[in-house]
């Protein structure tokens, strides 16, 4: 397939195409990384001039609600911040006399944690739950967007048990 | 001292007989329609474009992607925002699931086996009708469609868990809100555009094979199993169950697991829509909370950490040498007042 032209992008973008065409399309973003960049760009500016069209309207455009939303997510402390805040004068000083005096008298305890115990990673719990809602009706079982594009935090893991046994809890309706 | 096996014989026998814990009987009529509904993504196809927003205590997280649907399990996912997911794809294709990191090369292949339990989905279709009311509410335009609305309402608290709008032609859920106990919203999905289509390709859906892109593992689930007594033994250690559970949760299904040679008993609840996990081991694993934010909870003479991630809940502690993490879409309170009735 030769590249879609602009107009022909935009369209697609709108999910105005026919379906065959919409397909072709498809194909074609995914082998050609000149016009994915092209995409890229035309969402853009068609998120821009969507966002600028809306501005009187009474409902926020979703992009700029999901950018609302990642931004009250920013506003979280950071772990730098709390090690800013604890740096201040008020906190300094006793925190300083606090961690020599446990460096002098507890050494072994904070050995004992340095040398790691075994623990699994809460992650591994949500993320595992959040799978069995698959068979939920109506249910989440995704999780969080961003975890899928993570590696996984349960590689170690080995089933012993898990095969489903039919009609054991059936449900009469 | 509790026995699970009385847990079950009560839950497999409600279950069983499918006694409605409320006097009203259930509309046949709006459960028809919610069964259509719940169904729809097996025999429709697709494009459009969702948003998706979970609402947490302390953060939010907003998704929008462009999605192609071909019935009954192929699905494509183009995302679109947060901006660190802008480009990035994914490719469902039943309980395979292909998610394509364009920007560091990657793709990460995982795998759900429950998607494929259709036997489960039935039997939770089945608690969701014993223990929510199915009520129509006012009806409503959603992405240029005619929509019916139904909200789903606890039999036992009357609040509302679930609003579904459904498309009033196709029978597709257009859009979604959950809601805690406290009424607030905790989820929202919702379509701003759609298409429906009988002519997405097949070879659309083909398994990415891009070049210069390595893959990565992703996370692996199987179906746990509905026969817990087994379950429970093949954990071989004395175990703890809940002697509380919030009204019309019952025990579902469970799994054995090693997980860093760790063995790992899952116990799963469910009301037909919130769901509850127990895990536990009895090797001293205790939870690993350093990358979550989290806050210290006393009950009875233990002290365990609370965390909310989005609207998901979870509380670890360890009692006797069992460690504990319950996991579940309950407000604080509740997962601590489950916690405290955990015996063995």
């Amino acid at each position: 397939m030769q590249h879609p032209t602009t107009e022909r992008l935009i369209d697609y973008i709108h999910a105005a195409l026919a379906p065959q065409d919409d397909a072709a399309v498809h194909m074609h973003l995914d082998e050609c990384s000149e016009c994915r960049q092209e995409h890229a760009v035309q969402i853009r500016l068609s998120e821009m001039l969507r966002a600028d069209a809306a501005a009187h309207e009474r409902e926020l455009p979703p992009m700029l609600k999901a950018q609302i939303w990642n931004a009250v997510r920013s506003l979280e402390p950071t772990a730098m911040d709390r090690v800013r805040a604890w740096l201040r004068p008020a906190y300094s000083v006793p925190v300083a006399a606090a961690l020599i005096v446990a460096a002098f008298v507890a050494p072994g305890y904070l050995h004992h944690n340095a040398s790691g115990a075994p623990s699994i990673d809460a992650a591994y719990y949500l993320q595992d739950h959040a799978a069995m809602n698959g068979a939920t009706p109506f249910g989440d079982h995704s999780g969080s967007a961003a975890a899928q594009f993570e590696e996984t935090s349960n590689v170690d893991q080995t089933v012993l048990h898990a095969v489903p046994v039919v009609g054991m809890a059936r449900v009469s309706r | 001292m509790f026995h699970a096996s009385k847990t079950f014989a009560l839950g497999l026998g409600l279950l069983v007989l499918g006694a409605a814990p409320s006097d009203q009987p259930p509309g046949p009529d709006a459960d028809g329609l919610l069964h259509l509904s719940m169904l729809a993504p097996t025999r429709l196809s697709y494009v459009g474009r969702l948003e998706s927003v979970q609402f947490g205590g302390s953060k939010s997280e907003a998704t929008i992607y462009r999605i192609e649907h071909r019935a009954p399990n192929l699905t494509r996912r183009w995302y679109l925002a947060p901006q660190s997911l802008f480009g990035d794809w994914s490719l469902t294709r039943g309980s395979t699931a292909y998610n394509v990191d364009v920007k560091r090369k990657r793709i990460y292949v995982s795998t759900n086996k429950v998607l494929d339990d259709q036997v489960a989905l039935d039997d939770n279709f089945g608690l969701l009708t014993s223990n929510y009311r199915v009520l129509p509410a006012p009806p409503q335009t959603v992405a240029g469609r005619v929509t019916i609305a139904l909200l789903l309402i606890n039999k036992y608290t009357g609040q509302i868990a679930m609003r579904l709008w459904i498309d009033k032609e196709t029978k597709l859920v257009l859009q979604k809100e959950s809601y805690s106990s406290n009424g607030a919203v905790t989820r929202q999905l919702r379509f701003d555009e759609i298409r429906y289509t009988a002519d997405l390709p097949a070879p659309v859906f083909q398994p990415p094979n891009l070049p210069g892109f390595t893959m990565g593992k992703g996370a692996t689930h199987h179906a746990p199993s509905n026969d817990l007594l087994s379950v429970v033994k093949a954990a071989g250690f004395s175990a703890g169950f809940p002697k509380y559970l919030p009204d019309g949760f019952l025990p579902v299904a469970g799994d054995v697991s090693d997980i860093k040679s760790i063995r790992n008993l899952h116990l799963l609840y469910s009301d037909g829509i919130r769901t509850l996990s127990l895990y536990e081991n009895a090797l001293g694993a205790a939870v690993d909370l350093s990358r979550f934010r989290t806050q210290q909870v006393h009950f009875q003479d233990y002290t365990g950490d609370f965390v909310q991630d989005g609207s998901t809940t979870l509380l670890a502690w360890h009692d006797e040498g069992l460690h504990f993490a319950l996991v579940g879409e309950l407000s604080r309170a509740e997962l601590v007042k489950i916690a405290s009735s955990v015996a063995k």
